[in-house]
């Protein structure tokens, strides 16, 4: 039996006790009948208190389950080995607790004395086996992603932005400051998930720069819209429902700038990924059909329609047989449409961005 | 109150200054400990010191000869720069030197003033021997004058003196622990914690960078950006081997063991001052085994940066966004290519040597903090503070740094006055 099979039954039974709704802090702005997202751990208002004995207990409970694991996982499908848990449990304390100093060994603090939380304690205990037991990522037990220089809110339904996907932000720097024209257009972030894409490229562009950021689900579009409003760029950005390029109908040949990191993993290999992503991460930002390629093709097929001449597009894919056949096709079965198509690396040397320009 | 002693402290110090008998001085600042004051480096100082002891001729000579020299670069410059038909190269390159040498020459034109003022005075002394009341006014401002003349030929000598440029810049410190295992690592926290209750006394930003704890909870590695005014030039001299004597907490039959701590500090630079190529740099991140990307979900996102040209690389690894990781290691490497650089700059160029301006052998022995016999003694300066936990509490180091930059400052004047 498939471990993903396996693990997928056990985290089924725990799922649901544990979704929790948590004290909201965060005023609900906007109209849409849109799910409500939720405030990242470490947003949340310290309205919890408990004793720095019990804190203490939790502390070593949480360490002692984090060394058990050893490289189990890593061995099993990739997963996290005791050190990086260990490290996660420092963040997790970092975002929960309202001093994380309260748990350092030579603070004053003596063991009396009241120690406060963004959660209860009871939920502290709760989040940590859903990271352990359920392999829930890391990401949506606290809430929220650093990626960039940003605090993103995600939550199961959205798809984590990956360290890799950084990179595209830097790809747009550079085309931005090669044509400033560029820069004054309107960009669109496609599948956007949480927004990352849209927001970490917004702030490259002059003050007339627009985003708009599509995604075909409502929680990402709710939690997109949420971290939009939660950096003050909902004039610049504006967030729609809707499959890749619907929602840009009356754009075509307008459009400065396209971003886009599809999902790109084959149907049948999804089961075989680590539990963190199987498990837990949206099927539909991950699924790219029979070969991975169906949305990146639809994309690229697209591109030659709404970008206007000279105009920028960054996709990313799963590596180097797919980046070489888009880079391929785009030569070929649409000769003439692009230019400077250049594939770029990643930081482990894998192939995985495909640029180019809509041709004069 | 305070002022008398320092006063006598002061001349005495300006006067074997200038006698360059170093040890007498030591001797002084040992007396004087309880007090970090700083002697030469404030304005006020200045003051206390100049109105009642005088530059020796032989250095006056020598600051001289620099002046005219100044004096004629600058006319010279002021000649370019006024001609009708100059080439705007050399009209630039001439103003961006003048701009430097502005604040030397009004100091010049203000001592050239006042020595006019002086032999004017001189003169009317001379020429009022029977007018008691003339005399007396003119001698009172010839003294008031010859105070003017002395401070501004300190500050002029000031100018003069060698300069480090990176003194005004930000730091970044590195602790690692050494020989002694655990203990080490325990003395290495407690040293890396000394740093951060000086710089908040300082008023300065103290932002850990990277940390790797040991076992027992000490840390085996450890670094920070500190971030203030002039930080690195008053923390460069604590680069280098800190050693401690004691009875460790895990030592049950009480003996006491040596365990030594490693402290560089490292002037902060950006990728324009060292001028940084992304074409040298090789950037390394966690490889999750399998294709990456959506494939895998990590919360690793260390990032190792090799410089190609110089070999060198830095990691940083603590940060939540790999973006977040990539930046702090290349500020770490942009500091070290600069304090590279700045050493073999510095001694190829300047008469001072590579101790005297805090970038010497990282492996030298500067400190030993002896817990039974309560003692922190620095080995460069020869001082010795009766107060171990003062100095850790971070209450007691500005006695070794004042003294060492004071060192420095003397070893200036040394050195200027050797030169030709």
């Amino acid at each position: 039996m498939k471990l993903c099979t396996l693990t997928r039954t056990i985290s089924s039974i725990i799922q649901p006790a544990l979704s929790f709704r948590p004290n909201p802090g965060r005023p609900i702005s906007f109209a849409a009948v849109s799910p409500t997202p939720q405030t990242p751990l470490y947003l949340r208002p310290a309205v919890f208190h408990d004793s720095l004995t019990e804190l203490k207990k939790w502390h070593k409970w949480a360490k002692g389950l984090a060394s058990s694991v050893g490289s189990a996982f890593l061995e099993l499908d990739n997963g996290p080995d005791s050190t990086l848990l260990h490290r996660e449990l420092d963040w997790l304390i970092q975002d929960a607790f309202q001093h994380r100093s309260d748990l350092n060994p030579d603070e004053s603090l003596d063991d009396a004395g009241v120690v406060s939380l963004r959660v209860s304690l009871d939920d502290l205990y709760e989040l940590w086996k859903q990271r352990i037991e359920g392999r829930r990522p890391f990401q949506y037990v606290v809430g929220c992603e650093h990626w960039r220089d940003l605090i993103l809110s995600v939550e199961e339904g959205v798809l984590i932005p990956r360290p890799e996907t950084e990179i595209i932000v830097d790809l747009v720097e550079e085309a931005v400051k090669e044509s400033r024209e560029l820069g004054s257009g309107l960009w669109a972030d496609l599948g956007t998930g949480s927004g990352a894409l849209a927001i970490g490229i917004v702030r490259l562009l002059e003050d007339s720069g627009r985003v708009v950021a599509t995604d075909l689900s409502d929680i990402a579009v709710a939690v997109a819209s949420y971290n939009v409003q939660r950096y003050g760029l909902q004039d610049r950005v504006a967030v729609r429902r809707g499959s890749w390029y619907e929602s840009l109908q009356g754009d075509e040949g307008k459009l400065a700038g396209l971003v886009s990191n599809p999902p790109y993993i084959p149907s049948a290999d999804i089961d075989g990924l680590q539990a963190e992503v199987c498990n837990h991460e949206p099927r539909l930002a991950l699924d790219g059909g029979g070969d991975g390629m169906s949305d990146l093709l639809h994309l690229s097929s697209g591109a030659a329609m709404m970008l206007k001449p000279g105009g920028f597009f960054a996709f990313e894919t799963n590596g180097d047989t797919q980046s070489e056949f888009l880079q391929d096709y785009m030569d070929t079965e649409m000769k003439g449409s692009f230019c400077r198509l250049k594939i770029v690396s990643d930081f482990t040397g894998i192939k995985r961005f495909l640029t180019g320009y809509r041709a004069r | 109150m305070r002022s008398g002693g320092f006063k006598r402290l002061n001349q005495f110090l300006m006067a074997a200054a200038i006698k360059k008998d170093q040890s007498q001085c030591r001797q002084m600042l040992l007396f004087n400990q309880q007090t970090p004051y700083n002697y030469f480096t404030s304005a006020p100082a200045a003051q206390t010191v100049s109105e009642t002891h005088q530059l020796s001729h032989n250095l006056i000579k020598i600051m001289e000869q620099k002046l005219s020299a100044i004096e004629t670069r600058h006319a010279y410059l002021m000649s370019i720069v006024n001609q009708p038909d100059v080439l705007s190269e050399n009209y630039t390159n001439a103003n961006k030197e003048l701009k430097k040498l502005r604040d030397s020459i009004d100091l010049i034109n203000q001592l050239r003033a006042i020595h006019k003022d002086i032999d004017g005075l001189k003169l009317m002394i001379a020429e009022s021997q029977d007018d008691r009341d003339m005399q007396e006014m003119a001698s009172q401002d010839l003294g008031q004058a010859s105070k003017e003349e002395r401070r501004l030929q300190y500050l002029l000598l000031k100018s003069l003196l060698p300069k480090d440029d990176a003194d005004e810049r930000d730091c970044i410190l590195e602790v690692r622990a050494g020989t002694g295992g655990q203990e080490a690592s325990l003395f290495a926290m407690e040293v890396f914690k000394m740093y951060e209750k000086y710089s908040l006394k300082k008023g300065w930003r103290f932002e850990v960078m990277d940390l790797a704890e040991s076992d027992l909870k000490g840390y085996k590695e450890a670094s920070a950006a500190i971030s203030g005014a002039g930080v690195f030039g008053k923390l460069k001299f604590e680069s280098g081997i800190h050693r401690v004597q004691r009875v460790p907490v895990t030592e049950k039959s009480g003996r006491i063991h040596t365990s030594a701590v490693s402290v560089v500090i490292l002037p902060q630079a950006d990728q324009v001052d060292v001028q940084l190529r992304n074409e040298d740099l090789k950037i390394d991140t966690y490889r999750s085994g399998g294709s990456g990307g959506q494939h895998a979900n990590t919360t690793n996102s260390a990032v190792r940066i090799t410089h190609l040209p110089s070999g060198l690389t830095v990691a940083i690894q603590d940060e939540r966004s790999q973006h977040q990781n990539k930046y702090k290691a290349l500020k770490l490497l942009c500091s070290k290519l600069y304090e590279m650089e700045r050493i073999r700059a510095h001694t190829s160029r300047s008469k001072l040597r590579a101790r005297q301006i805090g970038s010497g052998d990282r492996s030298e022995r500067i400190r030993t903090y002896n817990f039974p016999q309560g003692r922190v003694s620095d080995h460069r300066v020869g001082i010795t503070s009766h107060s171990v936990d003062g100095v850790l509490q971070a209450e007691n180091l500005d006695i070794f740094i004042d003294a060492l930059l004071l060192q420095q400052e003397m070893d200036a004047i040394t050195s200027f006055s050797s030169s030709d």
